[in-house]
């Protein structure tokens, strides 16, 4: 019985991590180019139970549920016009790819500015790169040319935090840099405010489990073996 | 579990500086020369959730925002029909001595004369290099060239330069429709792509429509986050209820 207790409890651990990640996405719901999370839960390996006096089999027991992973949906969101001139977004698959000092990372966040060397950098002053990986001019009057900007396909991407991801890079990517626009974020407003609430009350009936649960053990250690049947 | 509430706390920061930038734009709907602010958002570092999670589940820091710049896009001439008003048509900034001798750059045209018959800013920071007038010169005598070339009663008398940086975002604003360059900026020098316009002035670039559209936006995610922090909230205390 009092395995009970340490199921549910796995259970609301489980939310707790998702409840995390939502705060995540929803503070990021204006971050340009942000990639919304999901994390999965699977159950943890099943036991099989049998009675222990007369060994017969009452049938597999999940010891619980465990948040197992964390899926980054990478799929192109809109694009919104903004008319800058360095705000660049790509139409389509594919990443930018900018130098920073632990090595090439990824982003497709296109909130880029000139530096003083006149060459395009993102919000941290990293340098973005064109197709062969040298840094892209950015043009006397202001603007860059958006074919100018590379585009890479990315195998195993990982985000890293300051709109970076880490990854492969396997050669061009099919998306089209466009010029004046932003990619939005891939955060759902209304679908992870539900998600929220969905969490929320899965981890309050954790808790409801726990207590009754708790109720159960404290009247078998109270009432059981009370001789008048009251505690 | 504390995570997702500082996380969502730095969301909300995030969104409150946007708020503050969109305020000092539509503050400045009317300043003449003035060039909107553009926000960049990001996200924060990302570390294991560890405890029984897998390896793959992340814990997100939430968002910061920052200005990275400013919207260069030309703001609307207006015609005042002013001799002193010029406007900046094109990448380029007026350079002024302020001062305390320090050299800074504007595209406020709207000029005057001081005392000693010198073009000033409406501040009375005067023109580098100074341009004097001639003393019993009116303004209605001035007529100032698309390049620059300040005639005084059809006497060449000076010429205003035009300057450009390598980043105008790097310039910092000194208040008083001022920047100054700085390293990231890049130094100042002459520029031919920029010209003047005399009798105009250049309308600030805010479009509040696109401003107020933002501020909801802002506003909007700024509650939802807050929303993520209360949920957060209840969770401890039902984790606190747990032991009645």
């Amino acid at each position: 019985m009092e395995r009970g207790l340490y199921i549910a409890a796995s259970g609301m651990v489980a939310e707790q991590m998702r409840q995390d990640q939502i705060a995540n996405d929803l503070a990021n719901a204006s971050t340009p180019g942000y990639k919304a999370d999901r994390v999965t839960q699977r159950s943890f390996g099943d036991l099989l139970l049998s009675s222990s006096t007369t060994g017969q089999v009452v049938g597999p027991l999940s010891l619980g549920a465990q948040a197992n992973a964390m899926v980054t949906d990478l799929a192109p969101q809109p694009l919104r016009d903004t008319g800058e001139p360095l705000d660049l977004a790509i139409a389509g698959d594919g990443f930018f790819g900018v130098r920073t000092a632990q090595g090439v990372r990824y982003t497709r966040n296109g909130q880029f500015g000139a530096s003083a060397q006149g060459t395009l950098v993102d919000q941290l002053g990293n340098e973005v790169l064109d197709r062969s990986g040298q840094a892209v001019k950015v043009n006397r009057d202001g603007t860059v040319d958006p074919k100018a900007v590379g585009v890479f396909a990315l195998t195993s991407a990982a985000k890293q935090g300051d709109n970076l991801f880490t990854g492969t890079a396997a050669g061009a990517a099919t998306g089209a840099v466009r010029a004046g626009a932003l990619e939005g974020s891939g955060v759902d407003p209304a679908r992870t405010m539900v998600d929220m609430i969905a969490s929320f009350r899965a981890y309050e009936a954790g808790q409801k489990v726990i207590q009754t649960i708790d109720d159960s053990l404290h009247k078998t250690a109270t009432q059981v073996a009370s001789v008048n049947g009251s505690a | 579990m504390l995570e997702g509430l500082y996380s969502a706390a730095a969301g909300m920061a995030a969104q409150q500086e946007r708020i503050d930038g969109i305020a000092n734009d539509l503050a400045n709907a009317s300043t003449t020369g003035y060039k909107h602010v553009r926000i960049g958002f990001r996200d924060l570092l990302y570390s294991a959730q560890g405890n029984g999670a897998g390896p793959t589940v992340l814990a997100g820091a939430g968002s910061a925002a920052a200005i990275v710049g400013r919207g260069e896009e030309q703001g609307a001439m207006q015609d005042t029909g002013q001799p002193l008003d010029v406007a900046i048509e094109g990448r380029g900034w007026l350079q002024v001595r302020r001062p305390d001798g320090s050299l800074a750059l504007t595209r406020a045209g709207n000029l005057r004369l001081d005392a000693n018959g010198r073009l000033t800013t409406q501040d009375g920071d005067v023109l580098e290099p100074p341009i004097a007038v001639p003393k019993g010169t009116t303004p209605d005598q001035l007529s100032i060239a698309a390049d620059g070339t300040v005639r005084a009663a059809g006497k060449a008398i000076g010429r205003i330069g035009l300057l450009d940086v390598p980043a105008p975002d790097g310039l910092q604003p000194l208040g008083a429709n001022l920047f100054a360059t700085t390293a990231a900026s890049g130094p100042a020098s002459a520029t031919t792509t920029a010209t003047l316009r005399q009798g105009a002035l250049e309308a600030s670039n805010v479009d509040v429509g696109d401003e107020m559209v933002q501020m909801i936006d802002a506003q909007r995610t700024f509650e939802m986050t807050s929303k993520a922090i209360q949920m957060q909230d209840q969770m401890l205390e039902v984790a606190n209820q747990v032991k009645r």
